[in-house]
Order: C-alpha cells, then sequence, then structure tokens
C-alpha cells in the first residue's frame, strides 16, 4: 500500500542545561494512506516529538541531527520554513489535546474559522462562514449557524474538542494529526470523539495519525500501531497484531499493565518494574533492557535487529522468533468478601448523612433584600455513604458530579450546608479549624495532580517530614522519619534531597502517599491517585496503596473517574451524576450488573484495549448539564435512553435494591 | 547505614551544584549582566569607601579654582566654591546608597507583608488594600513630596519616607497578584489538608515562590529611588547643603550652567552608569532565576 508519509531514521535532540538529550534515535515508520495509525508510548518515549517534527513546529531547543520526513515526495525537513508553512493547516493539521487552550479565547468560532481559511482569496466572507457552518455541522455541534457567533467559552468540554476537530478538516487537510484528543475529555465524551473521528476518517479519506498513551483509544479507532519506548520505536504492525499477538516484551509488558484488560481481581497489578534510561547518555544496547523480563546478555551491548514479521510489522527484539514464552499470568484473588462481611459488624469509621454542599451564586443581601433564599448550585446533594476500617470505597464520576468537592467537605476544606459528617462516631462537619486539627491526624488526603500537590521549593524530606512539624510532634527525629517514611512507600532515599520537580510523576505520587502516612491516619481520601501516571508506575502505586492498607488497616475513599482503575482496589463503589450519588453496591457486583442507566453507561464506556471488542453502542448522548440548570426531575433524565414521564417529574429517592445495594432510578435495569 | 546512604547523597548534592553551575554560567556568559555587576560593584564600593578614596574633603573650599573643569588635580572639576566634585560625587553616593538600600528593602518588606494579607485575608481588606494602593500610586510622586516638606523641612528622612511610601503599591501588587494565583493551587490545599495553619503556608510556602520576581524588581528600583532622591534633592526637597548627593550636585550644577557645563555632565554620570547597572544586573538575574527563559538557550 501507498505511502502518504514516510519517517526514515529521524534523530532529534534537546539541548538542556544537563546536556544534549537524544529524545529520538533512528525513528522510521510509514503512514499508509486513508488509515488511522496510532502512535503509543508513555511519557518520555518521544511521541510527541514525533508530531511536532512532521509539523516542523519543534521547540526552540530542539535540533533535528538526521533523517528525513517524506511526505507526497518531498522531504519536509529539507523544505524552507516558507514553503512548511504552507504545508501546515492546508495539506497537514492538528486536533491539540486541550481544546481550551489551543484555541483564541477572544475570537468568535466564526472569525477563527474564517481566519483558517485566509489563503482562499477566491471565496467571499459569505462562504467561508458557510463552509464553517457546514464543518461545524458535520462534526455534530447543532445549530452550527448560531454556535458559529459564540466564543470557546461558551461551548462546553467536548463540543470544544468537536469544533477543534472541525478547524482542523477545514482546509481538507490529507494527513490529519491528533495529538492526545481525548485526554482532557470525560469518558462518555471521548467515546463519541472517538466515534466522530473514525465516521469523519471514513468520509474524508483523510490519513490520521493519533498519539496517545491511551491503549482503549488506540485500539478502537487505529487501523495500525507504532509503539514508542525512550524515543525509539520498538514495533510496529497492524492493530490486531500488536494487542493480540506483541512481540516486543515492551509492547507485551504494557499491555498487560493496563487495568482495562484485566477482568478478574487480581493480588497484584502488572507493573514495569525500573525507570526509563537516562536519554542523554542512552544504553549500548537494546533501549529495554533494563527493564525487560527476557534479558539477555547480547540485549545489553548490541542494538537488536530490526524483524519484519509475515503482516510487514516490524519488531526490534533481540528475541524474535516468537519463541517468547507467555507470562504466567497473576495469581487472582478470591472474590472479595472478607471485607464486606468484616463490615457489618464493626461501627463505620466515616459516614456521611444527607450531606448537602451549595455554592451559593448570588450575594446575601440581594437575596434578603427580595425576601428569598439566594441561588445557588448544588454541588453535592443528599450524599450518603459509609466507609469501615479497612475498607475501600470508590466514589466515580465524570467532572462536575461533585466528587471532589465531597472529598474536600469531608476535610473541611470546603463547608457542609446541611447533613452531618461522621468520623469515628461524633459529627465533624463544619466545625473551626482550631478544632479540626487534631482529627486532621486520622485524616489524611492525596492530591489529583502529583507534583502539583507538593511545594514547589521545599525538599522532599521537608515535604514528607512536614505533617510532624505541623502537628508539633516533637519527639521524633526528623531525619529517621523521613527515611523511615521513604522506606515505607518504597522511594530511594538519595531522593529526599530532591524537589518536587525533579521527580516523575510516580515518585512524586510516592511523596504524596508518604506525606499522607505520616502520621498513621485511620482514612486517606485518595482523589484520581492514578492521575498523571503512566500505565506502567499506576500499577505499582495501586500495589503499594493495597499494601500499606493490608499493613497499617487503612480506610481508603478513592475519587475517581477511572471505572477500570476503582475495580481493582474496591470492595464497594457509588456512582456520582450531577452531586447525587446514582447507583452504590460492591464493586464486583456493580461491575457483573447495573440497575443504573447512567452506570451501565459508563461500565460498557470504557474503552477496550482490544481491537475485536470495539463498544458495541455509541456511548451516551449529549453532555453533563450544568449544575446552574439541574433538571427538576431525574437528573439523568436529559441523557437517559429509557426516560420515561416520571423522570421528568420527579427525583428518584434512593432504595435498597437486594443487600448493600442503593439505587436512585425509578425504572432500573432488569 | 549512614555509609551506604551518604554516598548517593553526595552524588545528588553535586547533581544539584552543577544544575546551579549551569545557571551561574548562563549569568557569565551574559555581557550585560556582568557589565550590570561590575557597575552595581563599584557603586557599592566606592559609597562605602568613599572617605579613602575621595582626593579631597568634600566640603573643603578653594574659591581661586572655583568652577574648573577636569584636570589632573580635580578630576571632575570643582563647583562654584572651588569644592572637588569627584568628593563630592563620591560622598553623595553614600546618600544614594543609604536611599537605595533602606528604602528599596523597607518597602520590599511592607509591600510584601501588605500583599500576602490582600491575597490571603478577607476579600473586604483586599479591597481596601487595593484601593489605598492605586490611590497612592495615582498621586504624582513630586507633589506629595513638596506637600510634606511644607509640613516638616527638608530632609533625607523624608526623601526616605516618600520613597518608601510610593514603592510599596509596587510591591505589594506584584505579591498579591503571585500570592492569589498560589493560593488556587493544590500544593496550597493539600498543606491546608494537613493542618497548617495560614501563617505557615505564607512564610513556607507563598514566600519562597514570590521572592524571586520581587528581587528582581527591588533590583530594577533602585536606579528610580536614586534619581528619585536626586530629583528631589534637586528640588530643594531632600537633603539640604552643604550635605554632597546626586541630586544636590545636579542642582547646583544647573545653577551654575551658564559658567560651566562641567558640573552638570559630571553629576549625571553617576546616575546614569548606576541606572544602566542595576538594570542589566536585573535582567540578568531574571533570565537565571525565571525557568521559562533558560529552555531556548
Amino acid at each position: 500500500m501507498q505511502h502518504l508519509l514516510d519517517i526514515k531514521n529521524l534523530s532529534v535532540d534537546f539541548h538542556t542545561l544537563q546536556g544534549r538529550m537524544k529524545a529520538l534515535r533512528n525513528v522510521s515508520f510509514g503512514m499508509k494512506k486513508g488509515r488511522i495509525l496510532g502512535i503509543v508510548g508513555e511519557s518520555g518515549s518521544g511521541k510527541s516529538t514525533v508530531l511536532w517534527s512532521i509539523m516542523g513546529l519543534l521547540a526552540p531547543n530542539a535540533k533535528v541531527i538526521g533523517g528525513s520526513i517524506l511526505f507526497q515526495d518531498q522531504d519536509l525537513l529539507t523544505l524552507s520554513e516558507q514553503a512548511r508553512r504552507q504545508l501546515r493547516g492546508e495539506a497537514i493539521s492538528v486536533v491539540f489535546q486541550d481544546p481550551m487552550t489551543s484555541q483564541a479565547p477572544l475570537l468568535s468560532y466564526g472569525r477563527q474559522m474564517a481566519d483558517i481559511l485566509y489563503r482562499r482569496r477566491e471565496m467571499s466572507r459569505c462562504e467561508k462562514r458557510g463552509a464553517a457552518a457546514e464543518m461545524l455541522g458535520k462534526v455534530g455541534i447543532p445549530d452550527p449557524a448560531f454556535r458559529l457567533d459564540q466564543y470557546p467559552h461558551e461551548f462546553s468540554g467536548g463540543m470544544r474538542q468537536r469544533a477543534g476537530i472541525a478547524m482542523a478538516l477545514l482546509t481538507g487537510p490529507n494527513l490529519l494529526l491528533a495529538d492526545e484528543p481525548t485526554t482532557a475529555l470525560d469518558v462518555t465524551m471521548e467515546a463519541q470523539i472517538i466515534h466522530l473521528l473514525r465516521d469523519l476518517q471514513a468520509e474524508t479519506e483523510a490519513t490520521v495519525a493519533v498519539v496517545s498513551h491511551n491503549l482503549g483509544l488506540i485500539a478502537e479507532l487505529c487501523d495500525d500501531v507504532v509503539v514508542m519506548y525512550a524515543g525509539e520505536v520498538v514495533e510496529t504492525g497492524a492493530v490486531r497484531q500488536i494487542f493480540h499477538a506483541p512481540r516486543h516484551p515492551y509492547t507485551q509488558a504494557l499491555l498487560e499493565c493496563d487495568p482495562a484488560r484485566i477482568v478478574e481481581r487480581p493480588a497484584r497489578l502488572p507493573i514495569i518494574a525500573g525507570e526509563l534510561p537516562d536519554l542523554t547518555s542512552p544504553p549500548a544496547g537494546c533501549i529495554f533492557a533494563d527493564r525487560c523480563p527476557y534479558t539477555l546478555p547480547l540485549c545489553r551491548t548490541e542494538k537488536p535487529p530490526v524483524v519484519v514479521g509475515t503482516d510487514g510489522g516490524l519488531a526490534r527484539c533481540h528475541i524474535q522468533s516468537g519463541a517468547v514464552a507467555a507470562r504466567v499470568p497473576g495469581a487472582v484473588m478470591p472474590a472479595a468478601s472478607g471485607p464486606l462481611a468484616r463490615a457489618a459488624n464493626e461501627a463505620p469509621l466515616l459516614e456521611t448523612r444527607d450531606l448537602n454542599i451549595r455554592f451559593p451564586t448570588e450575594g446575601m443581601l440581594l437575596a434578603k433584600l427580595q425576601g428569598r433564599q439566594p441561588k445557588g448550585l448544588d454541588a453535592v446533594l443528599d450524599v450518603s455513604l459509609t466507609l469501615h476500617p479497612g475498607e475501600t470505597l470508590g466514589v466515580v464520576g465524570e467532572s462536575g458530579s461533585g466528587k471532589s468537592t465531597l472529598g474536600r467537605a469531608i476535610l473541611n476544606l470546603v463547608s457542609v450546608t446541611t447533613g452531618k459528617v461522621l468520623f469515628e462516631g461524633n459529627e465533624v462537619q463544619s466545625l473551626p479549624e482550631h478544632k479540626f486539627k487534631p482529627l486532621r491526624r486520622n485524616m489524611a488526603m492525596m492530591f489529583q495532580d502529583p507534583n502539583g500537590s507538593l511545594s514547589p521549593r521545599k525538599t522532599v524530606r521537608a515535604l514528607i517530614t512536614e505533617p510532624l512539624q505541623i502537628h508539633g510532634i516533637k519527639e521524633r527525629d526528623l531525619d529517621r522519619e523521613a527515611e523511615r517514611l521513604a522506606d515505607m512507600v518504597r522511594l530511594p532515599r538519595p531522593l529526599l534531597a530532591r524537589f518536587p520537580n525533579q521527580l516523575s510523576g510516580g515518585q512524586a505520587r510516592r511523596v504524596g502517599v508518604a506525606r499522607a502516612l505520616a502520621l498513621s491516619p485511620r482514612l486517606v481520601i485518595a482523589d484520581e491517585p492514578t492521575a498523571g501516571l503512566d500505565v506502567s508506575v499506576q500499577g505499582e502505586i495501586l500495589n503499594l496503596m493495597a499494601d500499606l492498607q493490608a499493613e497499617h488497616g487503612l480506610a481508603y475513599l478513592i475519587i475517581t473517574h477511572n471505572l477500570p482503575v476503582i475495580r481493582h482496589i474496591s470492595d464497594r463503589i457509588a456512582i456520582m451524576y450531577l452531586g447525587r450519588i446514582v447507583e452504590q453496591g460492591p464493586a464486583e457486583e456493580i461491575f457483573r450488573h447495573q440497575h443504573h442507566p447512567y452506570t451501565a453507561s459508563l461500565v460498557q464506556g470504557v474503552p477496550q484495549p482490544d481491537p475485536d471488542r470495539k463498544r458495541a453502542h455509541r456511548g451516551l448522548k449529549g453532555e453533563v448539564p450544568s449544575l446552574l440548570e439541574r433538571p427538576r426531575g431525574c437528573d439523568f433524565v436529559s441523557r437517559c435512553p429509557n426516560a420515561r414521564p416520571l423522570c421528568h417529574e420527579a427525583k428518584p429517592p434512593h432504595r435498597g435494591v437486594g443487600p448493600h445495594r442503593v439505587i436512585a432510578c425509578h425504572f432500573p435495569l432488569a | 547505614m549512614s555509609v551506604a546512604s551518604s554516598e548517593p547523597t553526595l552524588e545528588i548534592r553535586s547533581k544539584a551544584r552543577s544544575a546551579r553551575h549551569a545557571q551561574l554560567r548562563v549569568f557569565l556568559t551574559n555581557w550585560q549582566a556582568m557589565l550590570g555587576l561590575v557597575l552595581v560593584v563599584i557603586f557599592f564600593a566606592s559609597a562605602i569607601f568613599a572617605p579613602q578614596i575621595a582626593p579631597y574633603d568634600p566640603n573643603a573650599m578653594d574659591i581661586p579654582a572655583r568652577l574648573a573643569g577636569p584636570s589632573w588635580q580635580h578630576l571632575a572639576g570643582t563647583d562654584q566654591l572651588g569644592r572637588d566634585t569627584l568628593s563630592r560625587i563620591l560622598h553623595g553616593g553614600r546618600v544614594a546608597l543609604t536611599i537605595a538600600a533602606i528604602g528599596v528593602s523597607l518597602s520590599l518588606a511592607i509591600g510584601l507583608a501588605l500583599g500576602m494579607l490582600a491575597a490571603f485575608g478577607p476579600r473586604r481588606l483586599d479591597s481596601l488594600l487595593l484601593l489605598i494602593f492605586d490611590s497612592v500610586r495615582s498621586f504624582p510622586t513630586i507633589i506629595l513630596g513638596l506637600a510634606t516638606v511644607s509640613l516638616t523641612g527638608p530632609s533625607l528622612g523624608l526623601v526616605m519616607v516618600i520613597v518608601v511610601i510610593t514603592s510599596i503599591p509596587q510591591y505589594a501588587r506584584v505579591t498579591r497578584t503571585a500570592a492569589l494565583v498560589l493560593r488556587g493551587t493544590d500544593f496550597v490545599l493539600a498543606e491546608r489538608s494537613l493542618g497548617a495553619s495560614t501563617l505557615r503556608i505564607l512564610w513556607h510556602h507563598i514566600l519562597p515562590n514570590v521572592v524571586g520576581p520581587l528581587l528582581i524588581l527591588a533590583a530594577m528600583d533602585v536606579p528610580v529611588v536614586v534619581s528619585l532622591e536626586a530629583g528631589l534633592s534637586f528640588l530643594g526637597l531632600g537633603v539640604t547643603p552643604p550635605t554632597a548627593s546626586w541630586g544636590t550636585l545636579l542642582n547646583e550644577g544647573y545653577l551654575v550652567i551658564r559658567n560651566s557645563s562641567w558640573m552638570v555632565i559630571m553629576a549625571g554620570m553617576p546616575l546614569v552608569l548606576t541606572t544602566i547597572g542595576f538594570t542589566f544586573l536585573a535582567e540578568g538575574l531574571r533570565d537565571i532565576l525565571d525557568p521559562r527563559m533558560n529552555r531556548g538557550r
């Protein structure tokens, strides 16, 4: 098949203060015309560098030191800047990761899209507008003529990404590059965007390259896959080849690590031990040798040859003939009945009763003058939860579901409007800080952003011992304590002298865990504990959390949007939608059978890292409504596939269905 | 155990040191920054050691040699009373240094405190402080000086007070903006979840993060303050004769400009050089302290 784009031996260096970082080394692959290619890799793999090399928009400290990028029979690297600019936006265009930062905030979509067509002098302004409206319609934006006059902030996240795709396709490019196109979106939005990209590709016959770390997205969307690791291509092939019969150990390990592939609840999640090699002086042999389970002496001294498979795929590995023995799957843990059975007998550690959190959206004065309650939005509505010692409760929801607010309210960082928070049987909601402070020794929080939640000018040592200082614990030696905590979270001791920006995501997360556990709390609230981490590191952190739970009898309240992750660590799950819990129950049961249509669409909406198990249905239509426009009836009514008249009228009450299971739905799924 | 852990720690330290070396290299290869540094060092040294290096007593009159141009005897010439201009410039540098050191550090400290208070305090206090900052900023400095001098009479202390009052708002505003951004970050929330008091958060976590840009601002503010003193003294609101300051020298030179232009030229020179020195130094500092400026090099 003809290649639209051919990259040969592309090498790129970055000049940094630490020296020359060899970010790409001899990267070669081709993009077949009219197909979707996925470039998959973890952070530091160089996948984005490849993309920006194609566009010719590398950072100023990057230098292409060799190779060629052939596009329509011309080498992009030898073209003048002016000639490359002619191609950008016309023949090659990009869909960015975060539409909020890649779209001009002060220009309407109509204006931005007309600007993209600036080379088309023959088109009148009216025609440009027409073309823009047509394209917006194509990407599924209702009422495009009206929407053209709106600004990015008036669009919701999913709409914005649709508009981003419309902008990229407006000029009819031959090659469309998508950089993590769904990473900034919720699960239900992600499904919609994947389908949109597939449909549009089929219609326009453009060649698409998708850069992503998300294996599910790659499996669902792509025809061919390039796997990158530490600046090298380790394997290429058709999507089925890669996902069903991967030949490179890294590809195998990456697939094994994806929680969505693991259906049974294993004792330990698989991981890829070790770290990325230092790219200022990459190893002489195979780049993956240090972390590979099959390393031979040869691997450390010689670069592996590129071996062409029968299907045309390539792999760079010394062990090539397919003789690699399948790895023994991790021991499977028996169904999690222990904690649940135990829970019934023990007093709960944490309990919330009909918790409501309302943020006012107008001043008290105005409302008082008019003699009514001030307007506001309900971030959390009637949430009742219990958490027993040693138990893990997963709170799952999309953005705007109020899950983070709930976690913060429990820790008294957000004030509670009505309802109760009981910790060890005592009411603790809305206590003044000086009364709440002693309680903080027993409850700790891990925040979403692993690096961002660490004070940037403090060393790791100072950070993890800070809780001791805050609570005035003087009898323990801080240095010894720092070492104890570092050992506990398996953080190498030399890292204690580092600053947060010198840590990788996984290391920073370990520091966060160590700080949370410094005072041996009984409850840990973890907000997206795996956010910002690579797949191979996610498992490490979750295993660590499980070990510490077993050792110290911790109770976890885990807040996340990531269903596959929560499945492996939670005893029970609560699903939140627009601030309300719609379904609650034991994790395994919820995954086996969903009563609430929203839960069902979430569970079935997880992208499967298996090209043959593409999502059967298109996921949910529409988007999460704004909290300001909460429906009068059921919150989910606008998106529910089986809404009936009653659902528009009345909020479904919470009711028990079987043991340990509570739902809020008028017409639960059978 | 200690033996095992001491080795890697050393390695880490040397790594941190090499990063610092790299920053230093960026600074050393920047000719503007180096020129700035040299000028600033000269400014400090000449002000501190003025009594030792000045060739004459700054107040010793030599009427026959009045209004002389530069010569080997009087390198910068003399004024209408025959006083050696170079000696007077060197001694005037002491006034400038005092004002710069005390005025800038005082307004930096107060501005920093008020800025953090505005960012982390109640919203009403924030509005009130902003109102005060804006009022002070919108008031012309010279008019403020004229108004106060009519109450108290001219003095160095008065110049200092005016310098501090007029510079506080800029430090406070920069601090407030930076602190407001930090207030919304995850790490501040994380500190609160650990039970850290607002004071602790401000001192340990906000201060180290806002102080960098403020130091650069301070370096850029020094020439402003020095010329403000010169300006006020020129108008007769600051240092009173016979004390030498760069402003009074300019003033005296201005009065005799018809007879000899040397004095104005010579008295203006240190002001120009100090301004250039601190500005270049500040820009160099910004280049090494601001990580965003580092990337492209």
